[in-house]
């Protein structure tokens, strides 16, 4: 365990960087769109922008490349790949709890101020609306957490499997989702998946779904990681 | 012999159709120098690679300090190696990586890092993607001296070096292994430059071990002979000729034998120039002597003829 700590801090030694991208990109976004809205000044619409998925998207990359570059640093210094899985989650998962806490917040704001005085709507998620504080926390943290064990079981498959791993994983994909599709338009499927959707609530498709794929994709990361080599 | 720090027993490794180590058996012993020689390609990193749990063996058997170090915090946490190969992630500085280095290496020692650091001129502050070849390596070198590990590997070290900072790492090598005993294994293709600072020479070739022998026995038992051709012929066979070139009615002969001071004087008896191979001359000879045939065969004879 104290090892893995280890590499939660080997992954902090250069933290201004870190959290540097991912905030100073939702800034950057979303000060655009304070910009915007300031300008229009058309209170009534209140549209959600979409700038928030930049910080997940943030998050994502940097997850692909702490197995593409923490992994052999790592490794290359004497750490056990348990370790550094360890200390890979216990580093990304401090991040997305510390990050959704403020995304709750800013949240919070920005109902208060009436969308920054502008009726801009960029921390909320008028969608999904989720009421309950424990799940709109909820919903802000688990999506990190979902993208980022995308991250890592993608990024893994490379590193242990190389590029025909990506190409068979490519091929494995299109062939299920392709199929499902099929599937789908030949059975007639398409409405009933659509009121599918839209009877789940909004903490099921933010919170209990991605929870629920995370689980996979963590033990699955877990399993390649063990026999990959740097 | 002093305690055992690695056994390595009957370990093959193949990728694919290529075999890269093939039955390799040794162990090293506790604060010792030894040089792992061999061509590109002869299976070093691998081996180090394997040793390391970075690798995996196809079979046979390590232990490092008596365990397997696969997965072994305890054996991990006891070593330390540097590989040319080494990547770094594109956000750190110079500083960023010697205090990484700090966090995972037990007996890590700052004020070497530090001094270290200024001997080899390293810019502290520079973004490790902006370092040149020599500087990416001195940055290797100062994490595998400074984190004073029981057991260090240095995989070539010194690519993009330039001599005056190669020869300060053999110097702060030597001075630091003096007051801080431990196991060091110098991969290298630079024999000569540290044919002073190896005690114990590992060859391999071809995934094979070809030599596994005290560096002092070993310069011993390989001679240079020159002199006329009937009297080189007559001392070659007390031993395995290695190389021969041919100058007229002189030959210059490589032998490898089990030689004393005897032979000494018989080959000065027979009118022969005599002298010691270098270490440098012995892993070339050894190494081209082999081609196409079994290791270590004794009377295998490369010859070749200079008009």
């Amino acid at each position: 365990m104290n090892r893995a700590l280890t590499v939660a801090r080997l992954q902090s030694v250069a933290w201004p960087s870190v959290v540097g991208w991912s905030w100073g990109i939702l800034a950057s976004s979303f000060l655009i769109n304070l910009a915007i809205f300031a300008t229009i000044r058309d209170a009534d619409l209140e549209p959600t922008t979409g700038g928030l998925a930049s910080i997940y998207i943030v998050m994502f990359i940097a997850c692909i490349n702490v197995i593409t570059q923490d992994f052999p640093f790592a490794i290359g210094l004497g750490m056990s790949r348990r370790s550094f899985y360890l200390g890979s989650v216990i580093h990304f998962g401090a991040q997305a709890i510390g990050y959704a806490g403020v995304l709750y917040l800013l949240s919070v704001l920005e109902e208060a101020t009436g969308g920054w005085g502008v009726g801009l709507r960029f921390f909320g998620l008028p969608f999904f609306l989720v009421e309950n504080p424990v799940l709109r926390y909820l919903a802000f943290a688990i999506p990190f957490l979902l993208l980022g064990f995308i991250g890592f079981a993608i990024a893994l498959v490379f590193k242990r499997w190389g590029v025909n791993g990506m190409l068979t994983l490519g091929t494995v994909a299109l062939v299920l989702f392709g199929g499902a599709a099929v599937l789908a338009t030949w059975q007639r499927w398409w409405a009933a998946i659509g009121d599918w959707f839209a009877d789940q609530s909004g903490g099921a498709l933010l919170v209990g779904w991605p929870a629920l794929l995370t689980l996979p994709l963590a033990v699955a990361s877990w399993l390649i990681i063990r026999r990959a080599t740097p | 012999m002093s305690p055992v720090v690695v056994t390595v027993a009957d370990l093959t490794k193949r990728y694919g159709d290529v075999t890269a180590l093939d039955g390799v058996s040794f162990s090293l012993g506790e604060n010792r120098i030894y040089g792992l020689l061999g061509r590109n390609g002869a299976g070093k990193t691998t081996l180090m690679q394997i040793l390391t749990a970075q690798q995996f063996a196809t079979s046979g058997e390590v232990a490092v300090f008596g365990q397997h170090p696969y997965e072994n915090e305890s054996v991990l946490s006891r070593i330390s190696f540097i590989k040319e190969s080494q990547t770094y992630p594109s956000n750190l500085r110079v500083h960023h990586v010697l205090r990484a280095a700090s966090l995972v290496h037990p007996r890590w020692n700052e004020e070497l890092a530090q001094q270290l650091v200024d001997d080899f001129r390293l810019p502290p502050r520079r973004n490790v993607r902006k370092l040149s070849r020599g500087m990416l390596s001195a940055l290797g070198i100062i994490v595998g001296l400074a984190s004073r590990a029981p057991l260090t590997f240095f995989d070539e070290p010194y690519l993009g070096l330039d001599a005056v900072a190669r020869q300060i790492f053999y110097d702060r090598l030597l001075a630091d292994f003096t007051e801080h005993p431990r196991t060091i294994v110098l991969s290298t293709h630079l024999i000569d430059e540290v044919s002073d600072l190896i005690e114990h020479v590992l060859l391999i070739d071809k995934g094979r071990l070809l030599l596994d022998v005290e560096a002092e026995a070993l310069r011993g038992q390989v001679l240079t002979v020159a002199g006329p051709v009937a009297a080189v012929d007559e001392f070659a066979r007390t031993g395995a000729e290695l190389h021969r070139a041919l100058l007229g009615g002189t030959a210059r002969a490589t032998v490898r034998g089990d030689f004393g001071p005897a032979d000494h004087d018989r080959a000065r008896a027979l009118g022969l120039d005599l002298e010691a191979s270098s270490l440098q001359d012995i892993v070339v000879r050894l190494t081209t002597a082999t081609n196409g045939s079994a290791p270590s065969t004794p009377g295998v004879t490369r010859k070749e003829v200079l008009r």
